[in-house]
């Protein structure tokens, strides 16, 4: 019968399998385990069973990267050459630099050179001599023959610069006296000096904050703070520009959030006298907040050290904190006090942990001699000299008075106090002719040039119109930097007003400063009331 | 900073199974700008035959110890084993040197190994051995449930946090905004 036969048949097939299967090496060693394993408990069997069936599995696998592929993958080795030429050929590079916008390209034609020195009286490469309020020339040391001449003997000295790195032999006695003189001109504990204005804030941030640790900063810091954060990879919250209630709240969510965490540095940053709004800091708010969540506070007085205070000491003087409160301050010796680099003071701790953990003070060279010396003697004509302070106040005060109460179009962002005054269109202004943010750049940029080609006056009387004949007056725009790479308004909740920004110098008379100021609100009405 | 990708790195705390959101672009170069030095000696010369070495190693110390039994001394090596492995791959997190900005601080020795890749020889190894441990130890404790019991939780704990698709991230994972 058939089934008989297949039976059999099975049986042959079995029998043949057993004796091939106890001729391989090691059969019997596997039988016995297999039969020493069972013990007649086929639960455990089934689970090492399974376990062996995974591992053979895991083992079989193919490998694969969880990384996105950032390459293209080649069909065939065989055909590969022509397909990379083929590639290659596809391929139109990016250019490195944008093409010009046309804005761009008439602001690039019509951009101003001033030959020979600067100051506030500077003459263009097209021979006319501007008011130049466009440069950060508060006091007009620029023109101080003492300061030129001590340069130049620390020159003669020490040569033009270090040529190394200060932890390595760029340090001379020079720079260690300004940072004395700093420290003991803002009532600090110590100083350290950096090489240049920019990087100063930009390196004292990641020297700190690392990532994982927990930045809270204003929405309108300017750009060196931002790349500073960016280069940290801190997490960072960002509160409405000089809102204390919303810092508070931010302040407050975060430290929620972390409680159970574990403990990370936590920071606010924020910034004196605003760069790119003008406005001031409420000091004194800030350190309680910063004290009662346990903040330290990195307070950038860039464009307030040497203007803020009876002696220039800045924002800590103008609202009477001690500098001590604030845990780095870091300013500027390169605008107001007409030197170069920068500066973070602070406790002692903080100071000698930059010394070699700062990548712009271990990777840069040091501050050329002079320049150090310049800002000495700049710090101890403040502290010597405090009227000089006052006479750039008057000034501005003239200006203001030009300016924010008698102009129909625009107001001024700036504390009063502010040497550098930021214009913004008034919001009724942009909000009444629904202007863009280009139509406001294009806007101000039309009465930048509008002021300094300024001749005639029709309004005023020929006496003055003769005096400000050869005078236009040279101010800018604010051009602040993009907040980052690809971000836009909508990811940031956020965008900076666009505004002119005017420089006051007290190498003005208040005269001077009075007709610069009617040059200015004349041209921004002519601007603005143009037929289109 | 990763500006403006609000909501994309948020998780629910308590799930196993978790896809990790892309890195941005400032964590991968960072992860990249040196080798991992943490990671990458599991591929090294004799770096797979100091496991086999380190049990033996344990199996000599537990037997000279007097008054422990066959059974006692392969669970402990398996056991101590499992356990140091565990903690080696899965617990400790980050890597102890300063190269990268604390970019692999999220990421525990196993996710750091081949940069993330899956089903590698080494990874491949390193599951093996456990497992192969595992058999042995249950074969010489001569099946007794209790032994049979331990091991196989040991085996588990060090096995399932190897599989592809799990991922034990830090709570903490930075949040921007």
């Amino acid at each position: 019968m058939d089934l008989q036969y297949a039976q059999n048949w099975l049986n042959d097939i079995l029998n043949e399998v057993s004796i091939q299967f106890q001729k391989v090496p090691g059969s019997a060693i596997f039988l016995r385990y297999v039969k020493s394993s069972y013990q007649n408990d086929p639960v455990r069997s089934a689970v090492e069973l399974f376990l062996v069936l995974f591992a053979i599995r895991y083992l079989l696998s193919p490998k694969y990267s969880t990384q996105k592929k950032s390459y293209v993958t080649l069909s065939d080795e065989a055909c590969a050459l022509p397909e990379i030429d083929e590639l290659v050929d596809d391929w139109t590079p990016e250019p490195l630099v944008a093409p010009q916008t046309p804005f761009e390209e008439a602001e690039n034609e019509k951009r101003p050179v001033i030959v020979g020195p600067t100051g506030p009286k500077s003459k263009l490469s097209n021979g006319r001599t501007v008011t130049n309020l466009a440069s950060y020339n508060f006091y007009n040391l620029i023109a101080n023959e003492t300061l030129k001449e001590k340069a130049i003997q620390v020159l003669r000295t020490y040569g033009v610069g270090p040529c190394s790195p200060p932890g390595f032999y760029g340090t001379q006695d020079v720079h260690i006296k300004t940072e004395a003189d700093i420290a003991a001109h803002l009532g600090a504990s110590a100083c350290i000096v950096y090489a240049q204005a920019f990087s100063t804030i930009s390196s004292v941030i990641p020297a700190f904050s690392k990532r994982g640790d927990i930045i809270v900063a204003d929405r309108a810091v300017n750009y060196a703070i931002r790349k500073g954060i960016q280069i940290s990879r801190s997490t960072v919250r960002w509160y409405e520009h000089n809102d204390s209630e919303d810092m508070e709240r931010v302040l407050e969510k975060v430290v929620r959030e972390q409680r159970k965490k574990p403990l990370t540095r936590r920071f606010v940053v924020t910034e004196g006298l605003f760069e790119n709004v003008g406005d001031m800091l409420d000091l004194p708010k800030t350190i309680e907040l910063k004290l009662k969540y346990k903040f330290r506070l990195i307070l950038d007085e860039t464009w307030s050290f040497g203007v803020l205070g009876r002696t220039g000491r800045g924002i800590t003087e103008h609202q009477n904190v001690d500098a001590a409160e604030v845990d780095m301050i870091i300013g500027s010796l390169a605008g107001p006090l007409c030197a170069g680099g920068g500066f973070c003071a602070g406790s002692d701790e903080i100071v000698e942990h930059q010394r070699i953990s700062a990548a712009a003070y271990t990777f840069s060279a040091a501050l050329p001699a002079m320049l150090a010396t310049t800002a000495s003697e700049t710090l101890s004509m403040l502290q010597t000299n405090p009227e000089m302070l006052t006479s750039v106040r008057d000034n501005i005060k003239t200006m203001w008075a030009q300016l924010d109460p008698r102009s129909d179009w625009i107001r001024c962002t700036s504390s009063a106090e502010n040497p550098i005054m930021i214009l913004a269109l008034k919001l009724e202004v942009v909000l009444s002719r629904k202007l863009s943010i280009a139509d406001q750049e294009q806007l101000l940029q039309d009465i930048v040039d509008e002021v300094r080609q300024e001749t005639s006056l029709p309004k005023l009387n020929a006496d003055i119109r003769l005096q400000t004949l050869a005078n236009g007056v040279m101010i800018t725009r604010v051009k602040s930097m993009p907040r980052a790479i690809n971000a836009t308004t909508k990811d940031i909740g956020w965008e900076l007003q666009p505004a002119l920004k005017v420089c006051i110098t007290s190498g003005l008379s208040r005269k001077e400063i009075e007709r610069a100021g009617i040059t200015i609100r004349h041209a921004v009405t002519k601007i603005m009331t143009r037929k289109r | 900073m990763n500006y403006g990708k609000k909501g994309s790195r948020r998780r629910r705390s308590s799930s196993l199974l978790y896809q990790e959101p892309p890195e941005s672009m400032e964590h991968m170069s960072d992860q990249s700008a040196l080798p991992n030095l943490n990671a990458n000696w599991v591929n090294a010369k004799g770096a797979w035959a100091i496991h086999v070495v380190c049990i033996i190693g344990l199996k000599i110390l537990f037997d000279i110890i007097p008054g422990v039994s066959q059974e006692t001394s392969w669970t402990l090596v398996n056991i101590t084993y499992m356990f140091a492995s565990y903690l080696m791959f899965h617990w400790v997190r980050g890597v102890p040197f300063e190269f990268n900005a604390g970019a692999y601080d999220n990421l525990n020795m196993w996710e750091q190994i081949d940069n993330g890749d899956q089903y590698t020889p080494a990874k491949k190894f390193l599951l093996s051995v456990p497992i192969v441990l595992f058999l042995l130890s249950t074969h010489y404790t001569h099946y007794d449930l209790t032994y049979f019991t331990i091991n196989f939780l040991a085996v588990l704990a060090v096995v399932i946090p190897k599989l592809p698709f799990v991922s034990w991230h830090a709570q903490n994972a930075s949040k921007e905004i």
